[in-house]
């Protein structure tokens, strides 16, 4: 974290706006433009939790697929419109993620990190269990693209579309930001440096995680519905373990230090899976590696190395 | 339901259960012994059913796989630690995990390289490929060969561990490294050791699971996921912890595919949810 991160609004948060708006003419396709905003606001949840308190989640795709479901659901079934149904899913999300993390919270460390994943685990069991509900293994299909802003702008327009997603993905990416610059924010960057210090100083230190699980959570829905409104459609994968991983390892690549890794991190993949899954369908081995290479050489990511580029001299000597 | 109906999926839950457990305990002495958390462990079970299925289809025969495969699951083990996950042991938790998932990854992408992203099957042993009657049940004996199995690995490592010069080497490694270096044992050596005897379990587990439910991809992550639900329950690093779990889930997962087969997978969560609502600290109540 630097300085800059403890300023809200920042230069970070014009030049996402600004990137946000070029991306459509900039990027060979809108469909890849718009990926890269449900990946980095998925992302962000995991960059919410490991970089401001320090909590690993392997689980985060949970709450993207319930999103996805829930948003889906209200769209097809109940007519909801979009922005009320992207809502529902956000608060749905943010219920389920504090009640996980009622269970979760009560464990640390390396104990957390599994029962994300458990949960995670559960969570997809439920989906195929339940068929009726979610379509099981063949997807819940049928998600017209409704109308925002008062029934005058449809989202079958793939521009329009594609503005409404960037409206969600500058909202996400500014609410974290705006965390992490808050009181709240340095409370939780404290418990990520020493949480039995930060529990001395009066903090009740598992309800600051429950409060960021929830919130994580709720953003990682944010993102499963806006992966509804674009593909109108809910893969069963949707809530499997990899749709966790996808969001992690878009945070770690970017860097977890900053919002705008999860941004990076997302691209990166985003555009990782355009270009080479049609040429070589295991070009995860190559995300594997740049795991690895980001865990032992890049703790910061790919933002991190933008840094480290920038180092003089004597700031490498002072680490 | 009969009696008779329950027992057999009681049974067949204790064969589950077992397979659960031989998985489970290399993840929890590795754990045990060295701190370490191996996200790679379910590649381990996985990369080892792929070997079983191709000694299968080289030999014709799976029986040389219940050795085969496990060895080249410790060698796998082995490499790995070697080359690769030494270099974490000073770093966090989190970087350990991180490093394991991308080596599991890398596991599952080569052997879908090699073998496809279809699924395959896996002869039961000819040996094995009947029933035996068990007072008026019958029941596969090749389920039956899998318990045998496992008991006997649950009871030499319990010996190996704490009745063997070697358990007592290992034991002090995980409690103090460096006394036990300057007594002039490598802990090196012993952390070696560990991972590839962990790699071998889990590998042995794959091996025996890959007839009962064949060999695919993605079997490593769901191991994975199981073996942390039995670590979850039974307690990181307790041997009695992870035989409850173990039986426990596998007796439950036998069962519900009995009454609602969509479901099965789901009731193990299910029942670590609830054993989690009531007992935040698992089954063992330490941790």
């Amino acid at each position: 974290m630097t300085m800059e991160d403890l300023r809200f609004p920042n230069w970070i948060t014009l030049a996402m706006g600004v990137t946000l708006v070029a991306m459509p003419w900039i990027l060979p396709s809108l469909t890849l433009a718009s990926e890269i905003l449900v990946l980095a606001t998925g992302a962000l949840s995991c960059t919410l939790l490991l970089g401001s308190v320090g909590l690993l989640s392997f689980g985060q795709g949970l709450y993207f697929g319930l999103g996805a479901y829930v948003s889906a659901i209200l769209i097809r079934d109940f007519a909801v419109g979009a922005m009320a149904a992207t809502l529902a899913a956000s608060v749905a999300g943010c219920l389920v993620a504090a009640l996980a993390g009622l269970l979760i919270v009560r464990r640390q460390g390396v104990y957390f990190v599994m029962l994300t994943l458990a949960f995670a685990q559960m969570g997809f069991f439920l989906a195929l269990a339940f068929p009726k509900l979610t379509g099981g293994e063949n997807g819940f299909g049928n998600v017209t693209r409704t109308t925002v802003a008062f029934e005058q702008l449809p989202l079958s327009n793939p521009l329009l579309l594609y503005g409404f997603l960037a409206l969600l993905c500058f909202g996400a990416f500014a609410f974290v930001q705006r965390i992490i610059a808050s009181p709240f924010g340095s409370v939780l960057n404290a418990i990520r440096h020493n949480d039995s210090r930060a529990e001395a100083l009066g903090y009740d230190v598992r309800r600051f995680k429950l409060a960021a699980i929830t919130i994580a959570g709720g953003i990682a829905a944010l993102s499963g519905a806006m992966n509804t409104l674009l593909l109108s459609f809910v893969p069963l994968s949707a809530i499997d373990v990899e749709s966790s991983e996808r969001l992690l390892i878009a945070s770690l690549i970017g860097g977890v230090g900053s919002p705008l890794g999860a941004f990076i991190g997302a691209a990166v993949l985003s555009a990782m899976s355009d270009f080479l899954s049609p040429i070589w369908p295991r070009w995860s081995t190559i995300v594997a590696v740049l795991l690895i290479v980001t865990v032992l050489f890049l703790r910061d990511g790919l933002l991190g190395l933008g840094r480290i580029l920038r180092r003089r001299p004597k700031d490498a000597l002072n680490g | 339901m009969s009696a008779q109906v329950l027992t057999f999926g009681a049974l067949n839950g204790v064969g589950i259960g077992m397979i659960y457990f031989i998985l489970s305990v290399g993840l929890t002495m590795i754990f045990g012994l060295m701190q370490f958390v191996n996200f790679a462990h379910g590649a381990f079970y996985m990369v080892s059913a792929y070997a079983a299925f191709a000694v299968a289809q080289w030999t014709g025969s799976v029986l040389p796989a219940l050795l085969i495969s496990p060895l080249l699951a410790a060698i796998f083990a082995l490499v790995s630690e070697r080359v690769l996950l030494q270099r974490t042991y000073n770093l966090p938790h989190e970087s350990q995990i991180l490093i394991t998932f991308a080596l599991a990854i890398l596991a599952q992408e080569s052997m879908t390289m090699i073998f496809g992203t279809l699924g395959k099957n896996v002869p039961v042993p000819e040996v094995f490929s009947g029933v035996v009657i068990l007072g008026g049940f019958v029941y596969p004996s090749y389920r039956l060969f899998v318990v045998g199995v496992a008991a006997a690995v649950a009871v030499s490592m319990w010996v190996a561990i704490e009745r063997t010069r070697f358990g007592a080497v290992v034991r002090a490694a995980a409690e103090n490294p460096e006394m036990v270096g300057l007594l002039g044992f490598d802990s090196r050596k012993v952390f070696m050791a560990a991972f590839a005897f962990g790699g071998a379990l889990a590998g042995l587990a794959g091996a025996l699971a890959a007839p009962l439910r064949g060999v695919e991809p993605l079997m490593g992550r769901e191991a994975l996921a199981i073996a942390f639900v039995v670590v979850i329950l039974g307690g990181l690093g307790s041997f009695s912890g992870a035989l409850l779990a173990a039986l426990l889930i596998g007796i439950t997962q036998s069962l519900m595919s009995m009454i609602w087969p969509g479901g099965a997978h789901l009731m193990i969560y299910g029942v670590m949810t609830v054993i989690l609502a009531f007992r935040p600290a698992g089954l063992m109540g330490r941790a």
